[in-house]
């Protein structure tokens, strides 16, 4: 008795009782977050019923009764009332709304240009990938000339014709490399040389080999490329989503640069260089963009011998640059003052001059510290190029008034607006993420928290 | 349309003044720089149904886009060596003083002040607006002297608001204008009733007609409280260009009235034993001389363009949804009791 005692002396815990099935799950969750009180249930019901409402009523007007193939407003009107969507509409307008006025038979080439920059940033997300810098700045230096060409046609200068061809060069350069990033694990520079057979050969050699292999591409991409010929199109008929990402586009890839030139000219001791940048910043910063856009295409001809008459594309996307550059300049001047001092003092105690501080030691600290400014501000200058409109530039926003002024298409304008606004989100959106990546990738400790 | 802008004002004076000491293109005669330069820059509006607007292929059309193309047709006798600049019209006046545009066809109301202060000429006029009223056919209103009372929608900040509270107190009507900022709300709330009428020009009365769900349940009453007489406008001080413009006008009303069109020029040209058409068709004469134009200008005008009727059926007619009816109104021929009158071509 008393042995069985003992063996059975060993403490079996029982198992605990299951929480009570209204705790757990779904249900316990909706009991605890939505129906905790009389108060809460109500609101959870109140809003439920509103969301559904809302939700309905886009769904009838967005699908329902929305018309999908029409010939005019006027046939979707006799279809569906006005109760829902015509996007018939959207279908007709869209070549318009994406590329304005450029003619039809040419408007690959602005497909074109955007692939081949879309796929020359790409191998920014290739982790395998190195010498990024390198790419991008390939891409910023050269793919405008290639661009240029693409978008405009005609004749042009020998010395525009070289830069295509160093564009074109440096774009098969980049995809080479990505190639031996992921085959051989090497970079291209690399492979050459081992092709070569110069691998254990001094390091300037290398150099010559990569300027010879360089030559060789030159001289057949600008045989290739004397052979192109493209149809002339003028400027003027340029429009549409195309014409706003143009704009922007240029705005965007020069604000840092030249905000990160003022930001250092402001705080610069050389007082010359410090009133001017100063000036200028507080000039461009004071005066609303609008301004500045009918300063630049109205009141500059004027000052501006007849001869010289600059297409106003030019003078806006000149405009916005100078405005983006002094935003910019502050948001870098903020970045700036966040370091601390003895990173400026460490860097000179080690001998480094001003340039190799700043571009060793104190912007890539502070350049981590903007992303969200910068991001913010190329945003805000996304959406501020919609202004153009108002001084008769025909981009997406114009396009898309444009399309309900047509005798055809007469009252149609709710589509294109939402239309043009989906777009300015996707895009708005994908620069936010985007954003939100590298802060993740390169913010190190200071990620967002 | 008429939206007075401050700013557009402002920068027109500002541009007229930066002009008066020496004005752009004053030595050199416009004829030259665009026979030179090998197309004509024509300036438009933003689009307004009927008079121009945009395709989905990206093609300007419409009544004051056939000015531009009249014009072209009799320098290059080809309608179609035009750059078309589609500006907004805060800044139209100051695109003409700057040079970069040679003629404004837009809808532009030819006033004192205008011609005198800001830099320009208008040449004549090639279509006679006014502002009026539309309202429910329900209402069983039939004159405007009848909306005592009444609530009408209206643009603010332009000349038609001034006119409509105008009119009413000339009138002892005790209007209540209903202000919008936006047109097309404007119009979406007249549709649904927001109020008894709605006051506009009267080309654009009809293009708001055009885009409601049901046209036939409107009426624009007949009263015209206002008068907008509209025409291309070139910069001052060119008579030369001056006269190229308002003459490719003239050439199509005429054409009109001589009974040519499109269709019959070429058998006109050849047959014809009327002395005036002779001339006009550069048979006989050497009319073309004081223009500075080649001997067919008004040929190619009338064969590639039209005449003013051919062009007002196509853009403004019954067939069109504009739908503004010509007889017996003032833009129909003087003969038939309208203002539209040319100078004899002799």
């Amino acid at each position: 008795m008393t042995d069985t005692m003992q063996t059975d002396a060993v403490f079996h815990p029982k198992p605990s009782m299951p929480p009570p099935p209204n705790t757990v799950g779904v249900v316990g969750w909706m009991r605890k977050n939505l129906f905790g009180s009389l108060v809460d249930g109500i609101l959870t019901i109140g809003c439920l019923a509103l969301v559904l409402y809302v939700l309905n009523s886009v769904l009838q007007y967005t699908l329902i009764n929305a018309v999908w193939t029409a010939n005019s407003y006027r046939e979707c009107l006799d279809i569906n009332k006005g109760e829902g969507a015509c996007w018939a509409g959207i279908s007709v307008w869209f070549n318009s709304m994406m590329y304005g006025r450029y003619p039809d038979p040419e408007q690959w080439r602005i497909n074109l240009a955007f692939v081949t920059l879309f796929a020359w940033m790409a191998p920014f997300w290739f982790p395998k990938v190195s010498g990024k810098m390198l790419v991008g700045a390939s891409a910023v230096l050269t793919f405008p000339f290639l661009a240029a060409q693409l978008f405009l046609g005609g004749e042009t200068s020998l010395f525009h014709q070289a830069m295509v061809s160093v564009a074109l060069v440096l774009f098969i350069t980049v995809w080479l490399h990505v190639g031996t990033s992921y085959l051989m694990g090497r970079s291209i520079g690399d492979v050459l040389v081992g092709i070569t057979g110069f691998a254990d050969k001094d390091d300037r050699l290398h150099k010559w080999v990569h300027m010879g292999f360089f030559g060789v591409g030159f001289v057949l991409a600008f045989l290739y490329q004397s052979s192109w010929e493209f149809v002339e199109v003028p400027i003027t008929v340029w429009g549409g989503l195309f014409l706003t990402l143009v704009i922007s586009g240029i705005g965007i890839a020069s604000a840092l640069p030249n905000g990160i030139l003022l930001a250092l000219g402001r705080r610069s001791k050389m007082p010359v260089i410090r009133v001017f940048c100063t000036s200028f910043i507080e000039l461009f910063r004071s005066v609303p963009l609008i301004t500045i856009l009918f300063m630049a295409v109205t009141m500059m001809p004027l000052f501006l011998p007849v001869e010289i008459n600059p297409p106003k594309l030019i003078m806006v996307i000149v405009a916005v640059c100078l405005f983006s550059a002094a935003y910019m300049a502050e948001t870098v001047r903020a970045g700036l003052q966040a370091i601390n001092k003895g990173q400026y003092e460490a860097a000179q105690a080690m001998g480094l001059n001003f340039w190799k501080m700043m571009a060793l030691i104190v912007m890539p600290q502070a350049l981590k510290l903007m992303i969200p400014n910068i991001v913010g501000s190329f945003i805000g200058l996304m959406k501020d190029t919609t202004l153009v409109s108002i001084i008769g530039l025909y981009d997406i926003l114009l396009m898309a008034k444009a399309a309900g002024q047509n005798p055809t298409w007469l009252g149609f304008h709710t589509e294109p607006l939402l239309f043009t606004a989906s777009f300015f989100f996707v895009i708005c959106f994908c620069m936010s993420k985007y954003s939100q990546h590298l802060e993740r990738t390169i913010g190190g400790g200071y990620g967002r928290r | 349309m008429k939206k007075v802008s401050l700013f557009g004002l402002g920068a027109g004076l500002l541009a007229a003044l930066a002009l008066s000491p020496e004005p752009v293109s004053a030595q050199e005669s416009t004829l030259d720089i665009v026979k030179s330069r090998g197309h004509l820059r024509c300036q438009l509006g933003t689009p307004a149904p009927g008079f121009y607007s945009l395709s989905d292929a990206g093609k300007w059309s419409g009544f004051d886009v056939e000015t531009c193309r009249a014009v072209s047709a009799s320098i290059f006798g080809d309608p179609d060596k035009i750059e078309y600049q589609s500006v907004t019209s805060a800044v139209r006046f100051t695109a003409m003083a700057n040079g970069e545009s040679d003629v404004l066809s837009r809808t532009t109301t030819w006033t004192l002040f205008r011609e005198t202060q800001l830099g320009l000429d208008f040449t004549t006029v090639n279509f006679y607006d006014g502002q009026g009223f539309m309202v429910t056919n329900d209402s069983g209103v039939k004159s405007a002297l009848e909306l005592k009372g009444a609530t009408v929608c209206v643009l603010t900040g332009t000349t038609t608001e001034l006119n409509l509270t105008d009119y009413g107190r000339t009138n002892g009507l005790d209007i209540q204008p209903v202000v919008f900022e936006d047109s097309n709300v404007r119009d979406s709330t007249f549709f649904s009733g927001g109020c008894d009428a709605i006051t506009n020009d009267k080309s654009g009365l009809a293009s708001i007609r055009a885009k409601a769900p049901d046209r036939s349940i409107f009426t624009i009453l007949p009263e015209t409280i206002s008068k907008e007489p509209l025409g291309p406008v070139v910069r001052q001080n060119d008579s030369q260009w001056n006269d190229i413009v308002m003459w490719a006008v003239f050439t199509m009303v005429a054409a009109e009235e001589l009974g040519i069109n499109s269709g019959n020029v070429d058998k006109m040209r050849a047959e014809s034993g009327n002395p005036e058409i002779r001339r006009m068709l550069g048979v006989e004469g050497d009319l073309n001389t004081g223009l500075g134009l080649g001997k067919d200008w008004a040929y190619n005008i009338i064969k590639m363009v039209g005449n003013y009727g051919e062009n007002y059926e196509e853009y403004m007619g019954s067939k069109t949804v504009m739908n503004i009816p010509r007889a017996g109104s003032v833009n129909d021929l003087w003969t038939r009791g309208g203002l539209m009158y040319s100078p004899p071509f002799r």
